[in-house]
């Protein structure tokens, strides 16, 4: 059993909007948490980088714009975030295409942040 | 840590599964993940290098035909080797 | 003064454009509250921040985007619990004429 693992959440959500309402469950996991007062960290991997793109328009069918809403993190003190840098390269987001709390983690890194979480939640 | 893979062969999260798992890691198979371990399918080479210990759910292999196809580098297990593989690891990612 | 149907079980708003400052006396009084200037700077607030992030705020973002615009004074849960007692979030967003905000007890 690993013992390096702290006791914060890990969010990890690969999915875009709006076909499924994963991603949408994944945001509001990671902003209920906050909420709470409880670490979390969310990392957007694969397809779940494209949640960040800008000018969303989604008012006609009747889902959220995860963009405005992911805007909305550091009110929940989520100051910062992780995207797959290869996900976000491969879907060509730039880095002014992407909110100011993104960070950009290689799978190196994203395995850190799998090693340094007791709780991963995968959407 | 516990990875449990149900996509089947294509599916994006598969690459993604590969690619972060590793040496000390276990990945069962699932649901339509089973056909990952078809011996034909080589889509295992990649699950192998990674030097994780790899485990397919028996209900599953049987219900996809695929139990007397399994390549050679997969333990099958029952519900209560799933358990036991919970039980060994502290942390689980569910890819789906 | 809206019928009772165009309100949920809770006492939301169904429809977002039915909204006017008139429904938020309605709603108000209906939750026994009488609107003052200091309620009314919040509820503005709130509409602000629904247009710009698509959400009804928790209790913590409200505090902290209140403190935003408001300063430290009334940035308090303190503060938005004098004037909207209860759950201030759920509350000032049913008279704001917002959805249930999701995050919320």
């Amino acid at each position: 059993m690993s013992t390096t693992a702290d006791s914060g959440v890990l969010v990890v959500t690969r999915h875009p909007q709006p076909g499924r309402s994963l991603a949408r469950a994944a945001l509001d996991t990671a902003l209920a948490t906050a909420a709470f007062d409880q670490p979390v960290t969310l990392l957007f991997l694969g397809a779940g980088v494209l949640q960040l793109l800008p000018q969303q328009d989604s008012a006609s069918v009747g889902v959220r714009n995860l963009r405005k809403v992911i805007d909305s993190m550091p009110l929940y003190d989520l100051e910062h975030y992780y995207v797959d840098a290869e996900a976000a390269e491969h879907f060509g987001l730039t880095a002014e295409d992407l909110p100011s709390g993104a960070m950009l983690v290689d799978r190196d890194a994203q395995r850190s942040l799998f090693d340094n979480h007791q709780h991963i939640l995968g959407f | 840590m516990l990875h449990t893979l149900s996509c089947a062969p294509g599916h994006p999260a598969v690459k993604d599964c590969i690619a972060l798992l590793r040496a000390n890691d276990a990945l069962l198979l699932l649901g339509d993940g089973v056909y990952i371990a078809l011996q034909h399918s080589e889509d295992w080479l990649a699950l192998q290098q990674s030097g994780a210990s790899l485990h397919v759910l028996d209900a599953d292999a049987r219900a996809a035909g695929v139990r007397q196809r399994l390549a050679a580098c997969f333990t099958v297990v029952d519900d209560d080797g799933f358990v036991s593989l919970t039980e060994q690891h502290a942390q689980q990612m569910a890819w789906y | 003064m809206l019928p009772g149907s165009a309100f949920d079980g809770e006492g939301f708003l169904r429809d977002m454009q039915a909204w006017t400052p008139a429904v938020a006396e309605q709603v108000a009084a209906a939750e026994g509250l009488t609107l003052t200037p200091a309620h009314w700077e919040v509820i503005t607030l709130l509409r602000q921040y629904y247009r710009q992030f698509d959400s009804s705020p928790a209790m913590r973002p409200l505090v902290k985007w209140v403190r935003i615009h408001l300063g430290e004074d009334c940035g308090r849960s303190v503060y938005l619990l004098s004037l909207f007692p209860g759950s201030p979030a759920k509350l000032a967003s049913k008279i704001a004429g917002l959805p249930k905000p999701d995050n919320c007890l």
